[in-house]
This record gives structure tokens, C-alpha cells and sequence, in this order.
């Protein structure tokens, strides 16, 4: 399963209902003629955006993207879908998968059969699945720095300029973010441990009262390396690819901690909770103190559901937590290529974002530069309706940390599952 | 015919596929080579023996389990004479509910924050639903046994009781006009008179729960978990590297169960023709 599946799925946990598209006072650049910072995408050298739009009216685009939830297909194929079909004439057809894989593999067959005009056009991916892409040359690109409103991402963000610590390029556009938080109850633990040391220390100190679902579950896997980040002395040692000599030297000890913290755990680490599912029914039900999550706005809504009590709350780490973006690819060969770049620009313009961000719909974190916002559109995003539970995009974004390469990740499940669960 | 066309090809097809990739053909990522090197991975890595050992405890001990209940229950079934009616509802009693909603529901009576341990607080037995007994996600997979007992001794009762209805009652009669005592009565006339249609039922439990795999992923600790959680796990991981190590896992599951139910028919046979040859 792709981690992007896994993301969305936690995203998908907060949503009741379908957002409606704010009511448009001018957005900045929409439909402007200027351009990103980047230069002219392969094939379109000397011309300019409104070359890109003009080629696009009248084009369909074939979007693929993971379609297990209702209320982001619903926000695809009904606000986004009018969007840019009433402003730039593209018509964006959604295509449902149920795995990332599945478009990665027609991509890879129409590149066997030599298919120029691709049924592909745009793909939403992240993680494992943008570096197969990558590797197997099946993205398109460097494009993403040609739209115009890629001007308002902070590129300079190593969560956004990196997916899973692959370099992006330019080859894929920012879509929306996702944060880890860990989550507890002020009515169980009225101030919790802010740093990853002190809540390591808060482990010992009350045993049996914390839990971490077993990796390579997506959430027990993020938690993991966050100790890892920790015992490494920061994240900046294991960035790049894989080196196993500082893995050995740098995550080897994580390991020992976390096998020496097995007795301090709930069912003194004799097991380990198996999901994000089974995470949730032991702090709801009061086993443990401390549930984490990679959607940010999840505390809150499971407030709001009943599940959690209206006590719940969320934090950061002092160091911060690991954040990633996802993203929107074109395949090498779309067919559509000017269209899928129009929809892409579309996704990340101020109107779409504040409207997939509303926590009544989808809920996902823009991946926008408040800073980079004209003032009329950061207030709107800061006005948005946020769940007691929710910490606010400042703090959250104030604390972000890189995600590894896929070989860290997969080599440090791995070296877990040797090490720790079954010692 | 045209079924059996569709099952061929369907389940067939399915079959030869998983082999394929299992043997690392996988034509998309341009591998194109066969060999055993999956499963000798597949075979060497730590996890996989003691997985092996927990489900094949797991689903002998639900086998066994399952069968003396189901026993226990034909027979009362047998002296309760319910009439049909009735015993078809107790034959439907649990057939509708999946495994995977079993599950949840002896979580939420056998968990620690469970019902019972709610209950057991509740009365003062213990301070804490959480110094409950651990019954679920325990060492010995007794959350999973209990799951697995729960749903198949009702269908182990049914083929018994079907098996004691269409043979003649008055065996029973004679042997306890012989003078033979309850006990006696059960084991050399009514268990023998059982025994193919047992072999049937604990052959069909035994596959299933060797090759189940949400109930043991739904209340089964960590580590070791059954094979089938294993090539979950691996079909379902990051690493599109990990895909034919469940492939491969999956098969020599099937190739298990396949030995199983193979070894259940020859029994069966067997018997059939050593009763057979004595009442000739």
C-alpha cells in the first residue's frame, strides 16, 4: 500500500461532508498572465502560460488518483471539476483506483507499447511511488515551477522541496500536506511531555500507559522515527540515500532504546497494537494515555464524532514532527500535458486550497506559504473553522521536519521488526 | 459447466499468476526471470518459522476445540429432538456473521477494556477493567482460538448431527440393552459412527483457519503472527519488492491446506472401505 493511500485514508478519517468552493473575491494569480520562477516546461520552450491555457481549452484531462474516499472524489468531481471546466474550458475526467500502483503499472506498459499519446495525464502520488516514477522515467517534468501560483509555495521547505527525501524537482506539484501530532487527554495528563526525550522519560516513569502501533503500520512507523530522529542527534545525519555504515552507527542504538523501552509499555511490549484503528480504541477506551496521528485536524473531529473525549487535545515536539506533502504528477506521455498543468495550477490556487482545507469537507493542510498569501486570503485560511483539538497552521508549520528516503524507511521497519519485536 | 469454466479460469488463472510472480516473472518491472530465490527468502527469514509453529497451533487447537464442542453439541441436539425447524435456526444461528465482525465482537466482550472487563470491575473483582485477564492478543492466541471455536462448532455440530440422524438408532438401543455404560455407549458406537463425517468437518476447519487471516490480524498479537497475517503484511508493504514474498507465502499456505485436505479424503476413503469390508 502506498504511503499516499495511507495519508489520504488518515485524512479522509475527519470528513462529514462535501466543501463547498469559497465564494471567489478575485484570487491573485489565477488566471494571470505571469509565470512561476521556473523555466519553460519541456516542449513548451518560449511560451508563456497563457499559451499553456490556451492549448488546454477544449482538452479532457484523465486525473488517477486513490478513489476509497467518498468526500474527496465528491470535491474532485463536483467544485474542482466546474472550476476549471467554466474557467479554462478543460473538462477533468476522475479516474478511481484503488492503489497508486495501478496507474504506475499502465504507465509502464504504455511505455513498453510505445504509446505516445498517453491515457495518463495527471497522477496524485507521493513517497515510494513519485521515485518509481522517477526511476522508472515515467514523470514528465520539470514543469511544476512554471505555474504560476507555484509562486505561493515555500520551496525553500525541505517537506515540500523533498517527497519522502527524494528531491521533487519540479517533476510533481505540491497538492496538500499532511503532519504527525500526538494526541492526549488534559483530563489524564494535564501537561504532556513536549519533547521526544521527555516523553520517553514520561514512558518510564508511568509504565504501561503508552503504546505504539507496530510498524510497518504508517503511524507506529512515523513514531518510530521520530525516536530515531532523536537518538540520531536531528534528522540531518540520515537525509540523502541510504548509507548503511551511519544506519549502523547512527539508528542501530534507536533500536536499543526502543527494546529497552519495551518494558515500560502497554503489555510491557509483549505485543503491539497492529493499527491507527486499534490505537484509537485504547485511548478512547483508557488504556493508554497518548494516541498520535498524521492528520492534524483528527483529534478534533473524532471529538466531535463522540469517540474521543471533549478533553482531548494535540501537540508538537519542541524539535517538531515529521510532515509530507503530496503531490500531482504527469505522466510522460499524457495525452493532455497543457490541460493537466491548467488543473495542477488550479489545485494550488489560494481558492481550491482554502476550500479542500475546510474541515466540514476534506480538511487537508494547504501546502500554501501563508506568507507568501496576499493578506485578504492568509486571514481567510486563518479564519477557517478549527477543531478544539487543533493546533493552529503556525505552530504546526513552525515545527515541520523532513520525511527519509523510502530505503531509510524500509531499512528502519525492518531493522524494528528484528530488533525490537522480535527480541 | 459453464461454472466449473469460470472456477478453472478465475481461481486457475489466479493460481498460475501468483505462482508467476512468486518465481519473480513480473514482465511490468521487467523481470523476466524464474527462480526459487523468493521462497528461499521467504523461507530463511526469522519470522517465518515461529509463524509457521503459531498457526499451526492456532488452528489445530480451534480444530480440536471446535470438534469436542461440536460433538457435545450434536448430541444434545440429538436428546433435545428439537425438530427441524429449530435446528436449522440453531445451524443459522451464527452463519451470517463474517469472521471479521466475530472478531471485533470478542474484542469487545474478551478485550481488556471489554465487556467482561468492565463487568469484573464493576463488581469489585478487580480495580481496573485493565487487570483483566488477557484473553485477546495474548501469547497464546486464545482471543483467536476462542473466535474460531465460536463459529465453527456450530458447523461441526450440524455435520455431526446430520451424520447421527441418518444412521439407525437403535444401535445406541442394543448397546445399552448389551449394558453398556453412557461412556462406553459413546465411545465404541456413536464417536466410530461419527467419525467420517468428523474427519470431513475438522479437515474443512483446519484449511480454513490455517488460511484465515482477518481474525488472527484482528486479535492475534504482534509477533509472531500467523502465516497469512505475514503475507498480508508483505502484500500490503511499501517495498513493491515485498510482493511476490507474499505470493509465495500465500501458495505454500495453499500447499499446505491442499495436503491437508488431501490427507482428510484419503482418511476418509480409508474408512469407508475398512467399514465397508467388516459389515460384509
Amino acid at each position: 500500500m502506498s504511503s499516499l493511500k495511507v495519508s489520504a485514508l488518515a485524512l479522509a478519517l475527519a470528513l462529514s461532508a462535501c466543501a463547498p468552493v469559497a465564494p471567489s473575491p478575485a484570487p491573485p494569480t489565477e488566471a494571470g498572465a505571469t509565470t512561476g520562477t521556473g523555466d519553460s516546461p519541456p516542449g513548451y520552450a518560449g511560451q508563456a502560460w497563457d499559451d499553456i491555457l490556451a492549448e488546454a481549452r477544449g482538452q479532457t484531462v484523465d486525473f488517477y488518483m486513490w478513489g476509497g474516499s467518498d468526500v474527496i472524489n465528491r470535491w474532485i468531481s463536483g467544485p474542482v471539476a466546474e472550476h476549471v471546466f467554466t474557467t479554462y474550458g478543460v473538462t477533468l475526467n476522475l479516474v478511481p483506483v484503488s492503489d497508486a500502483p495501478e496507474f504506475i503499472n499502465k504507465v509502464l506498459s504504455e511505455k513498453q507499447a510505445g504509446r505516445t499519446a498517453g491515457s495518463v495525464d495527471l497522477m496524485w502520488v507521493n513517497g515510494e511511488n513519485f521515485r518509481t516514477l522517477r526511476e522508472g522515467e515515467l514523470a514528465y517534468g520539470p514543469w511544476a515551477g512554471f505555474l504560476p501560483n507555484s509562486a505561493l509555495v515555500d520551496w525553500s521547505d525541505p517537506s515540500v522541496a523533498n517527497d519522502f527525501g527524494y528531491p521533487v524537482d519540479a517533476y510533481e506539484s505540491p497538492y496538500g500536506k499532511a503532519q504527525f501530532v500526538m494526541i492526549y487527554d488534559t483530563a489524564r495528563v494535564p501537561e504532556p511531555p513536549r519533547t521526544v526525550a521527555n516523553l520517553l522519560a514520561w514512558i518510564r516513569a508511568n509504565p504501561g500507559r503508552f503504546a505504539y502501533a507496530a510498524p510497518p503500520d504508517f503511524t507506529g512507523s512515523a513514531f518510530v522515527r521520530h525516536v530515531c530522529y532523536h537518538v540520531a542527534g536531528g534528522y540531518e545525519p540520515l537525509l540523502g540515500a541510504f548509507d548503511a555504515q551511519v544506519f549502523a552507527q547512527k539508528v542501530a542504538p534507536c533500536f536499543e532504546q526502543l527494546q529497552a523501552l519495551e518494558a515500560s509499555l502497554w503489555r510491557a511490549g509483549e505485543t503491539y497494537p497492529e493499527s491507527r484503528a486499534r490505537m484509537q480504541d485504547l485511548f478512547a477506551n483508557g488504556e493508554i494515555d497518548f494516541d498520535m496521528a498524521y492528520n492534524p485536524a483528527e483529534a478534533s473531529s473524532l471529538i466531535a464524532q463522540g469517540r474521543y473525549p471533549a478533553t482531548a487535545r494535540t501537540f508538537v515536539f519542541d524539535e517538531g514532527t515529521i510532515a509530507n506533502t503530496h503531490y500531482l504528477a504527469i505522466a510522460f506521455n499524457a495525452g493532455d500535458k497543457a490541460g493537466a498543468m491548467v488543473v495542477a495550477n488550479a489545485l494550488l490556487s489560494p481558492e481550491l486550497q482554502l476550500s479542500k482545507a475546510d474541515p466540514s469537507g476534506w480538511g487537508d493542510l494547504t501546502v500554501l506559504d501563508p506568507q507568501r498569501l496576499p493578506v485578504e486570503w492568509s486571514d481567510r485560511f486563518a479564519a477557517l473553522p478549527r477543531g478544539p483539538a487543533t493546533l493552529s497552521d503556525a505552530e504546526l508549520s513552525a515545527r515541520r521536519l523532513p520525511e527519509l528516503q523510502s530505503d531509510w524507511l524500509a531499512a528502519i521497519e525492518a531493522g524494528w521488526i528484528e530488533h525490537v519485536l522480535q527480541k | 459447466m459453464p461454472a466449473l469454466l469460470t472456477l478453472v479460469v478465475l481461481f486457475g488463472g489466479g493460481l498460475a499468476l501468483a505462482l508467476a510472480q512468486s518465481l519473480g516473472y513480473w514482465p511490468a518491472l521487467g523481470r523476466e526471470t524464474l527462480s526459487l530465490d523468493v521462497y528461499r527468502l521467504v523461507l530463511s527469514e526469522p519470522e517465518f518459522w515461529p509463524a509457521l509453529g503459531f498457526t499451526l497451533w492456532t488452528a489445530g487447537l480451534a480444530t480440536v476445540g471446535s470438534l469436542i464442542l461440536g460433538v457435545a453439541g450434536a448430541l444434545l441436539l440429538r436428546a433435545a429432538a428439537p425438530g427441524l425447524g429449530l435446528t436449522s435456526w440453531f445451524a443459522q444461528l451464527n452463519l451470517p456473521v463474517p469472521h471479521s465482525v466475530g472478531a471485533v465482537m470478542i474484542l469487545l466482550l474478551l478485550g481488556q477494556s471489554g465487556w467482561l472487563a468492565r463487568l469484573a470491575a464493576a463488581f469489585g473483582w478487580i480495580e481496573r477493567p485493565v487487570e483483566f485477564l488477557i484473553l485477546t492478543h495474548d501469547p497464546w492466541g486464545l482471543g483467536i482460538v476462542v473466535e474460531y471455536v465460536w463459529k465453527s462448532a456450530v458447523f461441526v455440530a450440524v455435520s455431526a448431527w446430520a451424520a447421527l440422524a441418518a444412521v439407525d438408532a437403535d444401535y445406541d438401543s442394543v448397546a445399552r440393552t448389551l449394558g453398556a455404560s453412557g461412556w462406553r455407549r459413546f465411545t465404541s458406537v456413536t464417536l466410530p459412527l461419527l467419525r467420517p463425517a468428523l474427519i470431513g468437518a475438522g479437515t474443512l476447519v483446519f484449511a480454513y483457519t490455517f488460511g484465515s487471516f482477518e481474525v488472527p490480524l484482528l486479535l492475534g498479537q504482534r509477533y509472531p503472527s500467523t502465516l497469512a497475517v505475514l503475507a498480508y503484511r508483505d502484500y500490503v508493504a511499501i517495498d513493491l519488492d515485498r510482493r511476490p514474498a507474499a505470493l509465495a507465502l500465500s501458495l505454500l499456505i495453499t500447499a499446505v491446506t491442499g495436503a491437508v485436505a488431501l490427507a482428510g479424503w484419503v482418511a476418509q476413503r480409508r474408512l469407508a472401505s475398512e467399514t465397508g469390508e467388516t459389515s460384509r
